[in-house]
C-alpha cells in the first residue's frame, strides 16, 4: 500500500504536466480590422489594425492561413512581412463594399470604402510557421 | 310576343358573352405577371452556379516614392473597383437624379449612384500594370445555396 505522500506527489506532477501542456497548446486570439478608401481611383487611408483579444473569443476555427514565421512570436511583425497574402485572405472571408458616385455637369467624383469588420482570429505560433484561423460565429 | 322573346334571348346572349370576356381578361393578367417573375428567378438555378467576371481599374497616386509602392497602391484601388463592379452586378445600383433649372436653362445636372454590399469569396484572376494604370480581373461564383439561407 502506498503512502499518502506518494499519491500527493503523483497528483502534483500530473497537475503540473496538464498545466504546462495547456499553456503550451493554448493559442492566442487576435482582433483584426481593415479599411481603406478609394477616391477617383486613387487609394487613401489604408489601415490594418491588429490587437490581442482581451476576452475569450467564441467561434469555430475555419479557413486557415499558414504563414512563415521564422521563430518570431510577434503577430504584428509576421503580418507586416506577409501583408499582401493576409489581406487577400481576409478579403476572401468577406468584406463590406460601399460605393458612391456623383456626376455633376458631366464631371464624376467617386468614393469607394472597403471595410473588413473587426473579426477574431485564432493564432497558433509554431517554430517555423504560424497558423491563422478565422473564428466563425456559431 | 315573339319579338319580345327574341329580344330577351339576344340580350341574354350578349350579356353572358361580355361576362366571359371579362373573366378571360382577369385570368390572363396574373399569368403574365407570374411568367415575368419566373424568368427573373431563373437567372440563378439550383443546378447551375452563376459565374461573374469583372475588371477593376486603379491609378497610382502622383507622389509615390517607388514604382513598387505605385503598383501596390494602384492594385488596391483596382481591387476596390472590382468589388464595386461585382456589388453593382449582383445587387444593383441606386440611382438618384436632380436637375436645377433657372430661366428655362439647366444650371446644374446631378446624378448620384450608390451601392452597398458584402462580397465573399471573390478571386483575383489576373493583374496587369501599365502606364500607371492597374487592371485587376476578378471573378466570383454564386451558387443557389448562398442565397437560400
Amino acid at each position: 500500500m502506498r503512502s499518502r505522500d506518494g499519491y500527493y506527489s503523483f497528483i502534483l506532477r500530473l497537475c503540473t504536466i496538464i498545466l504546462s501542456f495547456s499553456i503550451l497548446l493554448d493559442a492566442d486570439e487576435y482582433l483584426v480590422s481593415y479599411r481603406y478608401v478609394v477616391k477617383n481611383a486613387i487609394l487613401y487611408n489604408e489601415s490594418l489594425d491588429i490587437s490581442k483579444s482581451m476576452t475569450k473569443c467564441e467561434g469555430i476555427p475555419s479557413q486557415t492561413l499558414i504563414l512563415a514565421s521564422l521563430n518570431k512570436h510577434n503577430f504584428q511583425k509576421i503580418i507586416d512581412k506577409h501583408k499582401d497574402k493576409f489581406i487577400e485572405y481576409i478579403q476572401k472571408l468577406g468584406i463590406n463594399v460601399e460605393s458612391r458616385e456623383r456626376t455633376t455637369n458631366n464631371q464624376i467624383n467617386s468614393t469607394t470604402i472597403v471595410t473588413f469588420k473587426t473579426t477574431c482570429f485564432k493564432v497558433d505560433f509554431n517554430d517555423n510557421f504560424v497558423r491563422i484561423s478565422h473564428l466563425k460565429q456559431p | 310576343m315573339k319579338y319580345s322573346l327574341l329580344l330577351i334571348f339576344l340580350l341574354c346572349v350578349t350579356a353572358f358573352g361580355g361576362e366571359k370576356k371579362v373573366l378571360v381578361k382577369k385570368h390572363e393578367s396574373p399569368k403574365q405577371g407570374c411568367s415575368m417573375v419566373q424568368k427573373q428567378a431563373e437567372v440563378l438555378t439550383i443546378k447551375e452556379p452563376l459565374h461573374i467576371s469583372v475588371v477593376g481599374e486603379g491609378v497610382a497616386p502622383v507622389n509615390t516614392t517607388s514604382p513598387a509602392q505605385a503598383y501596390a497602391l494602384a492594385k488596391r484601388a483596382a481591387i476596390a473597383d472590382a468589388y464595386r463592379l461585382i456589388a453593382e452586378k449582383v445587387k444593383g445600383v441606386n440611382v438618384e437624379g436632380q436637375d436645377f433649372i433657372k430661366n428655362m436653362m439647366v444650371q446644374r445636372s446631378t446624378v448620384r449612384t450608390s451601392v452597398q454590399a458584402i462580397v465573399k469569396g471573390a478571386n483575383i484572376v489576373e493583374t496587369t500594370f501599365k502606364d500607371g494604370l492597374c487592371e485587376v480581373e476578378m471573378d466570383i461564383t454564386l451558387s443557389y445555396s448562398d442565397f437560400a439561407q
